[in-house]
């Protein structure tokens, strides 16, 4: 007797009606695998059709791709896919996927997952994932199952597409930065060789510098540590992520010393680490050269106050001596801190450069006579000399002045002076002559006033003599060529 | 207390219709079964000798081992009545 004989009725019937439930499952399409006995054992077969081939298919895509079924059911997502969106493959499931998105998207979503079960669809989404906002492109296109329909869809980062293009702008941004700034930029990498350098930076730079290290491309001294700190220190620390700022050094480069004030920062393409590190160097030529020039004019300001206080100390002291009494004396010191004065004022007026022999005797008689008026004759005093050779003359040009003005030549209408250039005399030295004519007749005087000592001393090595001519004062002035004299 | 509804699922490793069937259960379970079921799912991919218990010929196929008669329901359990019905739990 058979199996199925032993049976009772409710057992048949209950058998009778798995079997048609089974057919029509199968009919149906709910169920996608069958178990066949095999000679030894059971054996499952899927009914997918290529359902295998669509995951081992969709697992070697570079983008993200998953399948759907029909309900919008998340059947299967790639490795991809779990990168992009920050999920592990057991994490990633249909809800986590759309938790990850807001109503719009959302809604994005699930009507592309509907029209893509009929014809190839694109949709944009917005989400964010893995720490980023990202811009998603979904094509979904239909997809059998064997018996089941659904839906293939890949997800398109564009983000990184955009972030691409915004680097590459970016790079293209920087170089042309690199490329306008004036400083001397240089830029190392974590090993401290030149990676790249702007073309200022290329003027002080040894020959091919990319790729030296930095002390090797550029050859800096530090005028406070010269034997104890080296450019590739600088790098060392900017790279270590310790900025360097405003040390003052020299490059010295095949046609010149540069004076440079260098700055180093480390370099931050992304993250924390460092990169390598950016060095500037700003050219300091013109400021130490105007620091120079600074510097000189207040030492040199400083000895003419110093001077000049002294010769006024001199000048009150000898003046007192000489006068006698007080009338005499304002007079006398008066007259000669104005002539002082008036050398200073021309001396200003020329910036203490190039003042000119004519011009400080023009500013002596000028209260008395112009040169134009006929009674005084200037001849080859076009002579440029040093300040203190100018303020010494004025002094004297004061002292032969007033004596004139008291007593010679300008103290009648038709006196008369001529100024000239004798020559030079041996060693050099230069030769005017103070000569006065058709004056009063002149005696000599019974002692040496100041102005005559004042007259004798005041050109240092140089000098002058008075001859009390009857004709007239006659006063021999000698200029020591050597220093004094500017043309 | 009455003791709990034994389920057997029987499912293909992850077909769609595997997955369906075990999503579907979750919530039959939940919505309708809340305390008073126990389930396990075997994957007979993985071991297909556990299909000869229950005689399984079709996946998915949800078995009712208790309380008896044991009754198959074969297919994704989509239709949410229909498995109640096998079940005998509607209205409970």
């Amino acid at each position: 007797m058979s199996s199925v004989a032993a049976l009772s009725r409710a057992e048949l019937e209950a058998r009778l009606e798995e079997a048609e439930d089974t057919l029509r499952a199968i009919r149906d399409g709910e169920i996608d695998a069958l178990v066949v006995k095999g000679r030894d054992a059971e054996q499952v077969f899927t009914l997918e059709g290529g359902g295998q081939s669509y995951r081992t298919f969709m697992e070697a895509m570079d983008v993200g791709a998953a399948a759907f079924d029909q309900d919008g059911q998340l059947l299967y997502a790639n490795q991809a896919l779990c990168a992009l969106l920050g999920e592990s493959s057991t994490s990633l499931t249909g809800a986590a996927l759309i938790g990850l998105l807001d109503a719009v998207n959302q809604a994005t979503f699930r009507r592309l997952l509907t029209q893509a079960l009929h014809e190839r669809r694109s949709a944009e989404i917005h989400l964010r994932a893995g720490g980023a906002d990202r811009s998603i492109l979904l094509t979904g296109t239909p997809l059998e199952f064997g018996v089941v329909r659904g839906v293939a869809i890949t997800f398109t980062d564009m983000s990184e597409r955009e972030q691409a293009a915004a680097a590459h702008e970016s790079e293209r941004l920087a170089r042309a930065i690199l490329a306008s700034a004036n400083e001397a930029v240089i830029v190392c990498d974590r090993a401290g060789r030149v990676t790249h350098l702007n073309g200022a930076a290329l003027r002080i730079c040894s020959e091919s510098p990319i790729g030296k290290s930095f002390a090797d491309a550029v050859e800096l001294t530090f005028a406070e540590a010269s034997d104890l700190m080296s450019g590739d220190d600088i790098v060392t620390l900017a790279t270590s992520g310790m900025p360097v700022q405003g040390l003052e050094a020299a490059v010295r480069s095949s046609s010149a010393v540069t004076d440079v004030l260098i700055s180093a920062a480390p370099l931050m393409v992304s993250g924390e680490r460092t990169q390598g590190c950016v060095v500037t160097l700003i050219n300091l030529s013109h400021r130490k050269a105007a620091e120079r020039h600074q510097a000189l004019l207040m030492g040199e300001l400083d000895h003419r106050v110093k001077n000049t206080l002294t010769m006024v100390m001199a000048i009150c002291a000898r003046t007192a001596a000489h006068e006698r009494n007080i009338e005499d004396f304002q007079k006398a010191f008066s007259g000669r801190i104005q002539a002082l004065a008036a050398t200073h004022t021309l001396l200003s007026n020329a910036s203490w450069q190039n003042l000119k022999i004519g011009d400080v005797l023009g500013a002596e008689l000028a209260p008395y006579a112009t040169q134009s008026s006929g009674r005084i004759t200037t001849e080859g005093l076009d002579v440029a000399v040093d300040p203190k050779t100018a303020v010494s003359l004025g002094l004297v040009f004061h002292e032969l002045t007033t004596n004139a003005v008291k007593y010679g030549a300008l103290s009648v209408p038709g006196g008369k002076i001529s100024v000239r250039r004798l020559g030079t005399a041996d060693g050099g030295a230069l030769l005017i002559e103070w000569q006065e004519r058709e004056g009063p007749l002149v005696t000599s005087p019974s002692s040496s006033g100041f102005g005559q000592t004042l007259i004798s001393r005041s050109l240092g090595s140089g000098g002058a003599t008075l001859e009390f001519l009857p004709t007239g004062v006659v006063c021999k002035i000698s200029i020591p060529r050597y220093g004094n004299l500017q043309a | 207390m009455a003791d709990p509804i034994k389920l057997v699922l029987y499912v293909a490793g992850e077909t769609p219709k595997s997955l369906a069937a075990i999503r579907n259960l979750e919530r039959i379970c939940a919505e309708h079964l809340a305390g008073k079921y126990k389930v396990e799912v075997i994957d007979l991919k993985k071991q297909p000798q556990l299909a000869r218990e229950h005689g399984i010929v079709a996946i998915p196929t949800l078995v009712k081992e208790l309380p008896v008669p044991i009754r198959k329901i074969i297919g994704d359990l989509s239709d949410t009545p229909k498995v109640l019905v096998h079940l005998a739990v509607e209205g409970s």
